[in-house]
């Protein structure tokens, strides 16, 4: 061959005239499909996530809030405005707001006309009524409190209440704040004013303790950007809330659907892994002639070498151009068919998903389809007289660890967790392996099985025995490409589930606390008599952490930490005698029955301020202290709405300690006059509303739900792609074969009986690796990833071997009747 | 070619190929010594399993021998690589399968295109051409290897092997896969055209009829040259 150009040329005007002739057809649609399914997971849950992302926002009432305890630099507002941000600025802090004789402690929010930059703010125009969104922000000269404020002040709307040196109107009841999440029960009733009135109330001073808060909304990479530029400015990190860090109930969820996705890429990545391996090694097969004639033409191993690399390279570009535009195209047409069923409009999708897309393609490209066709270049020019001589094939663990390496390398792109990473390629590997070692085990149990079935199973089934290395790649490909599948609805059952259970229909969504000892039973007796379902009643004691193993707890944590809230305000203390239903103890043990005094503590706080079981607390409780031996840790569910505590107590411990009693409960909408009753009935009680915000999470839930079912829609259907693949080119390998057997004289019925037989038993073997592949992988992932509890799913080892044998034996029935339809002449010379 | 006819264009000395099978070694051909004039027609004649396709992808440089020297076209086959043999076929060998060996994915033309394609030739498509027009296929350019019969796969074959002007012509069992009539046609072509181009034709079959229009017979029997012919 002459000269590099000429060589180039040569492999274009082959790979050209091989396309044309239709031998690249399986290669480029296994690509096109890898590269689409994934491309379209890519942008879909691209777009999801930054759905569910703008949903959070509205929660927090920002994209992004830094707090701090002065005013905000003025080069703050300038960064955030070079990068086109809208911001908002927004102080909280104590005052007293008085009303005549009455004197009631609230968290003021002053806030300028941008409030909220996400969301919106609900009012009512009284106490319990209907509220509505409300645009604005309250005019200079009045405030909007929400009802427990009207309710400690015996207020009403239109009343004028003080605020330091101002004097403002009642005008509305706030019913919802965004950005107001977080702690609830224990602050202070709201008041919302403008922030063109805090000069005049004069309650600010040099050393005033107030929050300031700096929020920020725009473009994804604005907000981003401004973050990176803020964050060595801020006093701790946890000063920066985003959309991930606002709502602990939202948070959670975000981050589960954030590895769902991840798994979801994962496993397209494993489709498009399977789709490639399949039209490559079919690829290679049918160039080992191609090659040992160039060779016998004389073309040198490295001629062979550049012609495939290059047409190798040139079929990885196109097909998958082709696969980003077939994958923007389908996710396209399905969230337009789904649109109904997603209650939020998806931003647009970006480019970084189809830039990631295309280099899947030429990845898995190489990853699966080098090795082998490497192998290309040592096909001997002696097969074109001895047709057997096929070249070694490249060494397994050649193509085994390019693909992994591939696979590794993509995984990791898309998502980087490596719990999630190992989980899922681990898994994948030891099911592989197990089933490869069974597989082999059953082959042989099976031979001597069907020495006694009939000949028709006996013939299918020696089919599969006859040719372990092409059987074993086909049980892998079809297996694991149901193992993706049947993994998927897994996780997504769970998944839906446990957000079934954080938010059952009746989860409490009001919270009465400073509810009196002496009320206690009438309170029960009330919430009994109107069958409200309640908790039960927490006493709670307010109380500082001061010391931790006899050291000053500011002195005895890191620098990071000196900020925690925890240790600048008072905590919620409780004591109880059984651990609440939806804690766990992670380290130590509870009490069994109250011995010497303990506490236990949540495990979050505990590790932040490095404390473990063993280990001594001072508490100073009014003017008492007391100094009590960490009995245990607990994993705490924050997002329930249950009433929960960082600290717990053994009872007795806070004997002779000031206590009130708190509960959560649920209303229905009709029971929400009972709200007035009850605090008419328990004057000193104070009641706080979280209905509002268990509305807003449900929603948000039911989004991603659906963000959810629509992403396992998709890679059920790309599964479906790479199965009708895989089924395309090993139906294909049995082509000359059942040609051959026609002409020897077989009939249709044993034709088809025979090559129906194959497929069943490859389809059982398929379906038992994936059940073991699923399996291992949610064992693997359930609580380390997604925090949702594994129980054995005897389901799945049911349901996939009798799905995947049903698949598999209509294709297989389907593809031989088309071969015994056409003339075996036909076939053969085809097949020449 | 600088060879003139009474020149040796192939020669082999001591030519042994052993195999290692199941039941331990076995030989396929042994002592082979052989000369081949440039320009001469040679038949290489045995029954099946002789080692007559042994022979022949050892004196075309597809294969190597266990011991013994292979010389082909002045040089040393046995001292070259694969590679170094690669180019040597490309520069003076053509062959003629009893297969056919079309690629199936290129149609008759391409086929006939790819070794000049190979060599480089800007004028591939007109030689390809003239030489699919001389074996009377003309109207079957654009046709695929599986759209015609096994006589015109061959006769593609026969214009392909003949594109690059070869010194040696390589025909293994060039009828094994045709028909009587249709192999006694194709068999025409391929005298003629080695005529025409005075090509050296190696011609390996068990068809003694075929055979004998070959100037010179060699014999094997089970691996070893039993007579050299006239």
């Amino acid at each position: 061959m002459k000269g590099a150009r000429g060589k180039l040329r040569l492999a274009l005007r082959l790979l050209a005239r091989e396309a044309r002739a239709g031998e690249l057809r399986v290669l480029v649609a296994a690509l096109v499909i890898a590269v689409g399914a994934v491309t379209a997971v890519a942008l879909l849950t691209d777009r999801v996530s930054r759905g569910v992302g703008q949903q959070s926002a509205e929660l927090l009432g920002a994209d992004l809030v830094v707090t701090a305890e002065a005013p905000h630099p003025a080069q703050w507002r300038a960064a955030a405005r070079e990068r086109g941000l809208a911001i908002g600025e927004l102080v909280e802090f104590a005052s007293v707001v008085v009303m005549g004789e009455r004197l009631q402690l609230a968290s003021v929010r002053a806030v300028d006309a941008t409030y909220p930059l996400r969301g919106a703010v609900k009012t009512a125009p009284a106490p319990y009524a209907p509220d509505a969104i409300t645009r604005g922000v309250p005019a200079p000269g009045s405030v909007w409190v929400d009802t427990r404020m009207l309710q400690e002040l015996r207020a009403a709307i239109g009343d004028r209440v003080e605020i330091g040196n101002a004097s403002f109107t009642i005008e509305r009841v706030l019913t919802y704040e965004p950005g107001r999440g977080g702690n609830f029960f224990g602050a202070a009733p709201s008041v919302l004013m403008h922030a063109q009135d805090l000069a005049a109330t004069g309650v600010l001073q040099p050393g005033s303790r107030a929050t300031y808060a700096f929020a920020v909304a725009g473009g994804e990479l604005a907000v981003a950007a401004f973050r990176a530029w803020v964050a060595p400015q801020a006093a701790s990190s946890r000063r920066i809330m985003d959309t991930r860090s606002g709502n602990p109930s939202i948070a959670r969820a975000i981050e589960r659907v954030d590895r769902f996705i991840g798994l979801t890429s994962l496993l397209a990545v494993l489709l498009a892994g399977v789709a490639v391996a399949m039209g490559a090694r079919r690829y290679s097969a049918r160039h080992y002639d191609v090659s040992a004639m160039l060779r016998c033409l004389g073309a040198t191993q490295r001629d062979i070498l550049l012609l495939y690399g290059t047409q190798l390279l040139v079929i990885g570009v196109t097909a998958s151009a082709v696969g980003c535009i077939v994958g923007w195209v389908g996710q396209e047409i399905l969230q337009l068919l789904l649109r109904d069923l997603l209650p939020v409009r998806l931003p647009t999708p970006g480019m970084a998903p189809l830039a990631l897309g295309f280099a899947t393609g030429l990845l898995t490209l190489a990853g699966f389809a080098l090795a082998p066709i490497l192998r290309l270049r040592a096909v001997s020019p002696l097969r074109v007289l001895r047709r057997e001589l096929t070249p070694l094939p490249a060494s397994a663990w050649l193509v085994a660890s390019a693909a992994l390496g591939a696979m590794l390398l993509l995984m990791w792109r898309y998502t980087d967790s490596p719990r999630l990473i190992l989980g899922v390629l681990g898994g994948a590997l030891a099911a592989g392996i197990v089933l490869a070692g069974v597989g082999f085990g059953l082959l042989a149990a099976g031979r001597r099985l069907i020495a006694r079935a009939g000949a028709t199973w006996r013939f299918g089934l020696s089919n599969l025995w006859r040719r372990p290395r092409a059987s074993l790649a086909q049980v892998l490909a079809f297996g694991f490409t149901f193992m993706a599948m049947a993994l998927m609805v897994l996780v997504r059952g769970d998944l839906l589930a446990s957000w079934q259970r954080q938010l059952p229909a009746d989860a409490p969504n009001h919270f009465a606390f400073n509810i009196l000892p002496a009320d206690v039973a009438r309170v029960e007796q009330f919430f009994a008599d109107h069958r409200i379902e309640a908790q039960a009643l927490y006493p709670m004691v307010r109380g500082r952490l001061t010391t931790i193993n006899g050291t000053a707890v500011t002195q005895a944590v890191t620098k990071e930490e000196e900020s925690n809230e925890a240790l600048h305000r008072e905590l919620n203390l409780t004591w109880a005698a059984q651990l609440p239903p939806d804690n766990r103890i992670v380290a130590g043990a509870w009490w069994d029955a109250a011995k010497a005094a303990g506490v236990s503590v949540e495990e979050r706080l505990a590790k932040r301020l490095g404390i473990q079981a063993g280990d001594r607390l001072g508490f100073t409780i009014g003017g008492a202290s007391i100094s009590v031996p960490v009995a245990s840790l607990r994993k705490v569910q924050w997002d329930s709405f249950h009433p929960n505590f960082y600290m717990i107590f053994t009872p007795g411990a806070l004997d002779g300690m000031p206590a009130t009693y708190l509960t959560s409960f649920h209303l229905t909408a009709d029971q929400k006059p009972l709200l007035a009753q009850l605090v008419r009935a328990f004057p000193a009680t104070s009641v706080l509303e979280t209905d509002q915000v268990i509305t807003q999470v449900r929603t948000i839930l039911a989004h991603v739900t659906a963000a959810v079912e629509f992403v396992l829609l998709f890679v059920l259907a790309a599964g479906f792609a790479v199965l009708y693949a895989a089924l395309v080119a090993s139906l294909d390998e049995r082509r000359q074969e059942s040609a051959l057997l026609r002409a020897l004289g077989a009939r249709r019925g044993q034709l088809i009986g025979a090559q129906l037989a194959e497929f069943v038993v490859l389809g059982l073997l398929a379906g038992v690796l994936a059940a073991a592949g699923a399996e291992i992988i949610a064992w693997a992932l359930y609580s380390r990833v997604f925090d949702i509890e594994y129980a054995f799913k005897w389901r799945v080892w049911l349901a996939a071997p009798t799905i995947s044998a049903a698949l598999l034996a209509v294709a297989g029935h389907l593809g031989a009747r088309r071969i015994a339809q056409q003339s075996p002449l036909g076939v053969l010379r085809d097949a020449q | 070619m600088n060879e003139n006819t009474d020149n040796i264009i192939i020669s082999c000395r001591n030519l042994d190929k052993r195999v290692d099978t199941a039941e331990g070694p076995l030989d396929i051909l042994s002592g082979v010594t052989l000369d081949i004039k440039a320009g001469e027609s040679i038949a290489v004649v045995g029954v099946s399993g002789s080692g007559k396709s042994t022979l022949l992808g050892l004196l075309a440089g597809l294969d190597t021998p266990s011991a013994g020297e292979v010389r082909l076209a002045g040089e040393t086959l046995t001292a070259l690589d694969e590679d170094g043999r690669a180019r040597l076929r490309a520069r003076h060998v053509g062959f003629v399968f009893q297969s056919f060996q079309l690629l199936p994915g290129l149609t008759a033309l391409e086929n006939v295109m790819l070794p000049l394609e190979l060599e480089g030739r800007a004028e591939a498509g007109v030689l390809a051409r003239e030489l699919l027009a001389r074996v009377g296929l003309e109207s079957r350019l654009g046709h695929y290897p599986r759209q015609l019969s096994g006589g015109e796969q061959q006769r593609v074959a026969i214009a392909r092997a003949f594109a690059t002007r070869p010194a040696v012509l390589f025909a293994d069992e060039p009828t094994g896969n045709l028909d009587a009539a249709t192999g006694a046609r194709v068999i025409d072509l391929l005298f003629e055209l080695n005529r025409e181009r005075a090509a050296t034709l190696v011609l390996v079959t068990h068809d003694e009829m075929l055979a004998s229009r070959c100037a010179r017979r060699v014999h094997l029997d089970a691996g070893r040259l039993v007579s050299r012919g006239a």
